[in-house]
């Protein structure tokens, strides 16, 4: 850290003036405690202490979009809630949100609302489930999200606060929180904090909004959701074909099996894409090597008293004639979506285990509508 | 004066929701038609197929109507409603038996009664405090409705008999007692 980075917090301990080396006030920590316990006492965090939205504060993102702060972007049915345009940038700001992400928030909860789960019960499910966001394009580098190592987070401010952003979304303006409407089972680790920026410069393929029908070179984010992710870690073999196996054989574990069919997306490392694409598979030809090889025996599914298929729904069949029989679980490419991130430094790709289905769609971020305002010098705001 | 601190969930513009209308109860179910509104939530079909053959069996009452509800997570859509209320004089709803449908389940006994038809929802134990939520986002505090113990999904199709004629008493009450 260097000195400049420092500024407004007094390493020395010699400085009680309250004043940093500029001259400016150092802000009051105890208003700013004050502040956070308000918050608190209003049921509206997560449990992390949130950032008090001022109109300043919440002005300044809404001047990132040419949208109306009352246009409706989401609706929960069932509740009869909405988010708005301006709740979104409330709970974007609270989440911890630099103004300039806002069209970021807004494009992964647009991408969210597209899915199905995220549109009826999901976010009351006992299964608890993650947002999985994952931004391309020049805004990565623009906003500064972590494109490499650590993409499951945490310690970049734009990964870590869009996708917490959603979460207070969820909580505040469709009013889901746990133990009451949210009825998560035991949850996942990672809700609300997971939001990859795919290593577009180290994969060999074209990015992933190009699978959600972006064009290359645009800023777009995607999104779906997850029930767990489960880590790969295979760097010793030489031999792409057993890395595959060793993927298939993660996406295969029954517990996860609960209909006929499923959906896991596959985050490849970096050094897993660069040897499949060696090989000369391109993304295609690894989605469709994972329906081939991806499923069970009858005899497997059977012991875990999950063979029978009533409609779509598994149960336990005492009938053993199918034990034979290999059951493939993944329908089409769309099912087992790859995204390429993660450091270039070892062979350690995850599974990520996808609640319903990925709607297939990418959402472009809106550019600026404009550069949004300089912050209210805080003697002009409590003068 | 400092920048008041903003509300992060759109609820004060919110109107406030008048009270529920409960539907005029009936003196007993001799001659009744009861539907059922099944949510699809594995054992609710049989559950609630049972309850109808009791109520048939020891309250005189007569199945005419049993409707499966598309998406379990969201209350039942209004021409279905409609549909039952037209021809039925009670309804029987469940079994909520996740997070999303033991709340839509409270949801659609609510909206019965807003049709005028006694409704009684049946949900696990294990999810009252999401269904009382729901009552109250529905503008129907203190909403009775009958639960049967958690879990459900794993029973029998025995044990699942015995279930339905557990909780029958708390059904009837529910469809013929007129204090709330």
């Amino acid at each position: 850290m260097t000195q400049a980075d420092t500024t407004g917090a007094d390493t020395t301990g010699a400085d009680t003036s309250g004043a940093d080396t500029s001259g400016a006030e150092a802000p009051d920590p105890d208003a700013a405690q004050a502040a956070i316990e308000y918050c608190y006492d209003r049921d509206w965090s997560d449990g992390l202490p949130l950032v008090p939205a001022s109109q300043p504060l919440v002005d300044r993102f809404l001047a990132t979009t040419t949208r109306a702060p009352d246009e409706v972007i989401g609706e929960l049915e069932q509740v009869g809630r909405n988010c708005t345009v301006y709740l979104a940038a409330v709970n974007a700001a609270m989440a911890g949100c630099r103004p300039e992400y806002f069209p970021v928030v807004l494009a992964a909860f647009e991408a969210l609302m597209r899915e199905r789960a995220a549109r009826g019960g999901g976010w009351q499910s006992t299964s608890g489930p993650a947002p999985m966001i994952v931004v391309n394009g020049p805004i990565r580098h623009e906003l500064g999200f972590n494109t490499t190592g650590g993409a499951f987070g945490p310690g970049f401010r734009p990964n870590a606060t869009v996708a917490r952003a959603i979460g207070l979304i969820v909580r505040n303006a469709f009013g889901i929180r746990p133990h009451v409407l949210e009825q998560a089972t035991q949850g996942l680790p990672g809700r609300w904090s997971i939001c990859l920026a795919e290593n577009e410069e180290e994969s060999p393929w074209p990015p992933f909004a190009a699978d959600g029908g972006q064009p290359a070179g645009a800023s777009a984010v995607s999104a779906t959701l997850l029930r767990t992710c489960e880590f790969v870690d295979n760097r010793h073999t030489p031999d792409p074909e057993q890395v595959l196996w060793d993927i298939a054989d993660t996406i295969s574990r029954t517990g996860s099996l609960i209909f006929k069919e499923t959906s896991a997306g596959v985050v490849l490392c970096p050094e897993h894409a660069q040897m499949l694409a060696g090989a000369g598979l391109e993304k295609k030809a690894v989605q469709e090597w994972l329906i081939e090889h991806c499923g069970r025996t009858g005899a497997d599914l059977r012991h875990a008293g999950k063979n029978g298929l009533r409609g779509i729904a598994r149960f336990a069949d005492p009938d053993t004639s199918a034990d034979e029989e290999f059951s493939r679980i993944l329908p089409s490419p769309r099912h087992v979506p790859i995204v390429v991130a993660g450091a270039r430094n070892a062979a350690i790709s995850m599974v990520v285990r996808i609640f319903g289905e990925w709607s297939g769609t990418a959402i472009p971020v809106a550019p600026l509508a404009a550069a949004p305002p300089p912050p209210t010098a805080p003697a002009e705001v409590t003068s | 004066m400092p920048n008041p601190i903003l509300d992060p969930t759109g609820t004060a513009a919110t109107a406030a929701t008048t009270a529920a209308p409960r539907a005029p109860r009936r003196a007993n179910l001799a001659g009744a038609t009861v539907g059922l509104l099944v949510n699809t939530k594995q054992n609710a079909a049989p559950f609630l197929d049972e309850v109808g053959r009791l109520l048939a069996q020891r309250y005189g009452a007569t199945v005419t109507m049993s409707r499966t509800k598309v998406n379990f997570a969201a209350p039942a859509p209004e021409d279905l409603v409609k549909e039952m209320t037209t021809n039925c004089d009670v309804i029987i709803t469940g079994i909520g038996d996740c997070g999303s449908c033991s709340a839509s389940a409270v949801a659609d006994g609510i909206a019965f009664e807003a049709a005028g038809l006694p409704a009684a929802a049946i949900c696990s134990d294990a999810f009252r405090v999401t269904a009382d939520a729901m009552a109250d986002l529905q503008g129907a505090p203190g909403y009775r409705y009958a639960t049967t113990p958690h879990p459900v999904a794993v029973l029998t199709p025995d044990q699942v008999r015995a279930r339905a004629a557990q909780v029958l008493d708390d059904v009837v009450a529910l469809l013929t007692e007129s204090a709330a």
